[in-house]
């Protein structure tokens, strides 16, 4: 007896202790715990269900919520509790939905309509579990959808009308594949005969082509020769030549030939390659009953695709079939006014058959890399540098805008967590410490958006030192004046640019002119191009020099900003009653005891207080004017005859 | 149950007993039924409830469900046969055989407040309407045969089960007369004034055929005999006895000092309101009410047509009187009303139903029998529809959204029926199944039922004992007038024959045909 109650107040402990949380699930644990407890005795459970009705009962939404999850897992469970709770079912309802206007959901809002939107959902589910076995679930679930119109998820409705729809789906691809299948088998005959004459057209063009190839005297013979040419140049010229020869051309005789071999290779690449490789596909994808014709085509149609595929490679290999496109024209036009080598070797393939003079030395240039194996490699690593290059000169403007706008920061342990965007646990830093006074939580962490701010960087404006060049005049005991000023030096007038001697520039011209005769043109503008460039230069300085001070001006303008801004959160953070429900909130994770309670705290807002001190000044106001009013009537009534 | 047979086989139990017995058992394992449903065709709350109950008589009895609503709606249900299943047979669903609503010729336009059977067959039924009417419509063709107006919103209809002389419907309406209409004539053949507010309730006795009893929103309940001008009888919650009465045949032999005593006293103030053709279900009565008649007689006389006004202002209830049910046997009398009637209306907002009381009378003396019925909280703005079983020991309250189960005679709740989600108006006890019918705001009508069916206790029950086909047939013959047909749709013969049916079923698989 003394034992059973001891086990009673078992789960009694346990189902209150896993409703007392402020977590949005019940604590996985505990859950099992009270399953298991539960699972062997029937009074257990009578208990449980007891507990669980009263714990419904309690004026917080959290605890129903929580209350609520632990009812729906026994329930799908447990028949007995299922009988216990379905007489009771209206009341759960009431508590847990709210339908009943003089019994609203209790306190936290958010919670409360979590509540009753799980609770529906609940109903719902456990209507289409066992609604044929309790009349009360049906009465329940048929009262809230048809009296109440609540609106219930439907979740079964939607399962089965997405179930429809990808069955219905399936159907119809299987359906396209079938029909596929079928037009397959009836054309496949037409369809094997067509790609044959297309190969056939092929291999004779081919074989008119090559025995072209073969009157020509093959040069590879006397490529070892060259190798000891130490002059790329001279080796370029020379495989060029053989290139040249070499090659098949195409010209008035053989255009004919070219042309249809062109026709042929297109059409394989691009319809008969690209049938095969679908009617593989969908013969894979089939499900029909004659496994057996279908293997069989398969097993064609591979062989098919195996043997265009080495026609196509073979035709790529006579070099000399592909179509040219407008598209690689552009390309290789723009390659070549650039100068970018490197990026030629991808195109090789793409590289016209027809070509004038100017593209044949690119072309041969190509050629003799792939040839040559360690120049190749050489060529390879310019050409990355070069394109590496290349983009740095394309990103360029980019960057140095960037970069001219970016503020500039002082090296700090700060970078090492720049932009990134974690929490950092507050009590772990590495070092066991055993000597706090009181309990530490090493899980306790600092969000993000703290680290943020307390990282927010000030920094000090500091001026820019500029070098003040010297005055450089010459003196008349020889040297030059090495006064710094900045415009204008009080001996030797406004600062100019001068020689070493001391001579200004502007002057010099005008004498080399007189002296100089048949060079004053050249000389002229070289003088006028060097002062211009000087002058550009400068210019482009102190422009820069200007744009950036703007930007560090802007830039510290924002700091400010941004400091006041943090400044004043700060301040309101700390004054209004709702941060501190959320540094409460924060401190809820360390202590779980009064978050409950703490939920249910009215938050007064700054609003609130308005209204609470506008109302306080009326009260005030009213209860002047009364006594006033009450001091008169008293008077009146004390001295009738006096007023 | 088993017991009980062995009894009744040998002779220690009466007919009578035995059945009471078998079906207070049932009784007790009242629930909400999961096998019966009854689909509500209403789109409002349901007013009224009445299955056709003529004693006896016929097969069709306790077959026909009759419902009003405040849709202005009436629905008929076969609640023997179903209509349709559902979850593979375990759920027989009663769809109404026909309903008739606003969109009828002669249909009513306003909420139907009470529909009721006439008690002479199935024929006809008679709903009264908030749209001042009150029809009387022919079943079969589903059209008004007869119309009454009424001065008010119709309350309550209600008609004689024990009449053989006359067809009156009593009408208690928002007027403070209480209207009898005549079918035979069509036209309104009494009005007895005496309420002085609307009647709410109205109630033929169950003993007598001319005896009217009528509860109003004035918070009196007062008795009728129709053949006299004025009422008789006025009940004072203020007079009243201990307890109920005891047994007459016990009270003559070992009581008879204490009750004679008490009951000369109360006598002396009220005239007998008995009829002559009064019916008692135990037999036992008859000489002794007569003997107490004679007594009286002169008394009657002359305090009956125009009662002493203090009397004639008595109340039963401080508020109004929103149910009434007499016992079948007609000796007691319950009502349901209001303990106060002046209220703030923030109050009735605050705790709609929480302040009122039932009460049991005793009709023989017109006392309170001060019987304290547990925690009642009914709903006070419309009239409500108690029920009893038919021995009388329970009575079936609707208590806002359950249904509690009182003992009569200790006031004890017996059971609580919680199944609807709004306000129960209306409830309805089928003697012969032993199941409860009620109605709500929820437009829904509930089903409670035994746990079990009598015919699966009786199999059960054979299966294990018997084995001699003729104790069997033996036992049934025994038990006959408590079988009913099962949902099997074997029907017409005799009971004896269906339960031979489900018997033969549960053995070896094959249905036998009907038994000639």
């Amino acid at each position: 007896m003394e034992e059973e109650r001891e086990e009673g107040r078992k789960v009694r402990t346990l189902i209150e202790k896993a409703t007392n949380s402020t977590a949005a699930e019940v604590d996985p644990r505990l859950l099992k715990a009270i399953k298991s407890v539960v699972r062997y005795s029937d009074p257990e459970l009578r208990l449980a269900a007891q507990t669980l009705m009263d714990l419904m009962k309690r004026d917080h939404s959290q605890v129903r919520y929580l209350t609520l999850l632990i009812i729906d897992e026994l329930f799908m469970r447990s028949k007995l509790f299922r009988t216990l709770l379905v007489e009771n079912l209206d009341q759960l309802l009431s508590l847990s939905v709210g339908f009943r206007r003089n019994l609203p959901l209790p306190a936290p809002p958010a919670v409360a309509s979590v509540l009753r939107s799980k609770a529906i959902e609940f109903l719902e589910k456990w209507n289409t579990s066992f609604g044929i076995h309790y009349r009360q679930l049906r009465l329940g679930f048929d009262y809230l959808k048809n009296i109440l119109k609540l609106q219930f998820p439907n979740l079964q409705a939607h399962a089965a009308r997405l179930q429809q729809e990808r069955r219905e789906r399936e159907r119809r691809s299987k359906e396209i594949l079938v029909n596929k299948f079928e037009f397959l088998k009836e054309n496949f005959s037409s369809m094997k005969e067509e790609i044959k004459q297309t190969v056939d057209e092929i291999g004779e063009c081919l074989d008119i082509v090559c025995t072209k190839e073969e009157a020509v005297p093959l040069g590879p013979v006397d490529d070892e020769d060259f190798v000891e040419f130490h002059s790329s140049e001279l080796l370029q010229i020379r495989l060029n030549a053989l290139k040249e020869g070499e090659k098949v051309h195409e010209n008035s005789d053989n255009k004919v030939i070219f042309d249809a071999l062109r026709e042929s290779y297109k059409l394989l690449a691009t319809k008969h390659l690209g049938l095969v490789q679908e009617s593989i596909s969908v013969l894979v994808r089939v499900e029909v009953a004659d496994n057996r014709f279908r293997d069989s085509i398969l097993k064609e149609l591979i062989d098919i695709r195996n043997h265009l595929q080495s026609v196509k490679k073979k035709c790529e290999e006579s070099g000399c079939a592909l179509p040219t496109t407008a598209n690689h024209d552009e390309e290789e036009e723009g390659f070549w006014e650039e100068g970018k080598i490197g990026s030629l070797e991808n195109r090789r393939s793409a590289v016209p058959a027809k070509q004038n003079d100017d593209f044949s030395m690119a072309f041969t240039s190509n050629e003799l890399k792939i040839k040559t194996p360690t120049s190749r490699h050489k060529d390879c690593n310019d050409s990355e540098m070069l394109i590496r290059e290349d983009a740095k000169a394309d990103s360029n403007s980019l960057r140095s805008k960037l970069l001219s706008e970016a503020p500039l920061m002082n090296w700090g342990s700060f970078l090492d967590n720049w932009g990134s965007n974690r929490e950092i646990l507050a009590n772990q830093r590495g070092l066991e410490l055993e000597s706090h006074w009181g309990r530490v939580d090493y899980n306790a962490v600092i969000p993000a958006e703290k680290i943020a701010e307390l990282n927010v960087h000030s920094t000090l404006y500091k001026e820019e030192q500029t070098e003040i060049l010297p005055c450089r005049a010459p003196l008349r005991k020889g040297g030059v004046c090495q006064r710094r000023d900045l415009r204008v030096c009080p001996f030797h007038g406004p600062i100019v640019p001068r020689d070493d001697e001391g001579k200004p520039f502007d002057q010099t011209s005008p004498k080399d002119k007189i002296n100089v005769d048949c060079r004053i043109d050249l000389v002229e503008h070289l003088a006028k191009q060097a002062v211009t460039n000087v002058r550009e230069r400068d210019k482009e300085v102190a422009k820069k020099r200007e744009i950036d001070k703007q930007s560090l001006k802007r830039a510290k303008l924002a700091k400010i900003r941004e400091h006041n801004e943090v400044v004043l959160r700060d301040a309101a953070l700390a004054s209004t009653s709702r941060s501190a429900a959320i540094a409460e909130d924060m401190e809820a994770t360390n202590n779980k005891k009064d978050t409950l309670s703490s939920m249910l705290r009215k938050k007064v807002t700054t609003k609130d207080r308005i209204a609470q001190r506008l109302l306080n000044t009326r009260a005030k106001d009213a209860t002047v004017r009364e006594l006033s009013l009450g001091e008169d009537a008293n008077y009146r009534e004390a001295f009738p005859n006096q007023w | 149950m088993w017991k009980e047979i062995g009894d009744r086989e040998a002779g220690k139990l009466r007919p009578k007993s035995f059945a009471n017995s078998i079906k207070s058992n049932r009784i007790r394992t009242l629930q909400l039924s999961n096998h019966k449903d009854i689909v509500s065709p209403h789109r409002g709350a349901i007013n009224s409830l009445q299955e056709y109950n003529e004693i006896g008589v016929d097969l069709t009895e306790g077959r026909y469900l009759l419902s009003g609503a405040s849709d202005a709606s009436a629905a008929v249900y076969d609640v023997q046969r179903s209509t349709d299943y559902e979850g593979g047979g375990l759920i027989a669903r009663h769809k109404c055989i026909f309903v008739v609503d606003k969109q009828h010729e002669n249909g009513h336009k306003y909420a139907i407040s009470s529909a009721i059977w006439y008690p002479v067959d199935t024929g006809l039924f008679i709903t009264g309407s908030y749209d001042h009417h009150i029809n009387v419509w022919d079943t079969n063709t589903t059209q008004v045969v007869m119309n009454f107006k009424m001065p008010g919103k119709v309350y309550r209809t209600a008609m004689s089960s024990l009449a053989t002389s006359h067809m009156l419907i009593a009408a208690g309406t928002e007027d403070v007369q209480v209207r009898l209409c005549d079918i035979a004539s069509g036209a309104f053949a009494h009005t007895l004034s005496g309420h002085r507010d609307g009647v709410m309730t109205v109630e033929w006795s169950t003993s007598s055929e001319w005896v009217l009893v009528t509860g109003g929103c004035d918070g009196a309940i007062r008795f009728w005999d129709i053949r006299r001008t004025g009422c008789f009888l006025v009940l004072d919650q203020s007079h009243s006895q201990l307890g109920r009465r005891p047994p007459i045949t016990e009270r003559s032999t070992t009581n008879k000092a204490l009750a004679s005593k008490s009951l000369s006293a109360v006598q002396s103030l009220y005239p007998k309101p008995r009829g002559q053709q009064r019916k008692l279900a135990n037999g036992n009565g008859t000489k002794q009410s007569l003997g107490v008649k004679m007594a009286k007689g002169s008394v009657r006389q002359r305090l009956h047509p125009g009662m002493l006004s203090i009397q004639d202002h008595a109340t039963a209830h401080y508020g109004a009187v929103t149910g009434l049910k007499l016992t079948e046997d007609g000796m007691y009398l319950l009502s349901a009303g209001e303990k106060k009637k002046e209220r703030t209306v923030v109050e009735v907002v605050d705790k709609e139903g929480s302040d009122s009381r039932l009460k049991l009378w005793d009709v023989e003396s017109g006392c309170n029998t001060l019987v304290n019925f547990e925690t009642v909280r009914l709903q006070t703005s419309k009239p409500i529809q108690l029920a009893t079983t038919q021995d009388s020991s329970l009575v079936f309250v609707p208590c806002m959204t359950a249904v509690k189960a009182f003992d009569v005679w200790s006031g004890r709740t017996s059971s609580t029926f919680r199944g609807h989600y709004e306000y129960v108006n209306c409830c309805w006890f089928s003697f012969q199944d032993q199941e409860l019918y009620t109605g709500g705001n929820d437009k829904q009508i509930l089903v409670w039922s035994p746990s079990r069916l009598i015919g699966d206790d009786l199999v059960l029950t054979l299966q294990l004992r018997i084995f001699n086909p003729l104790k069997i047939v033996h036992i049934l013959h025994m038990m006959k007038d408590l079988l009913r047909i099962r949902t099997t749709g074997v029907i017409d013969i005799g009971r004896c024959c269906i339960l031979a049916f489900d018997l033969r079923l549960l053995d070896d698989d094959i249905p036998l045909g009907p038994m000639d």
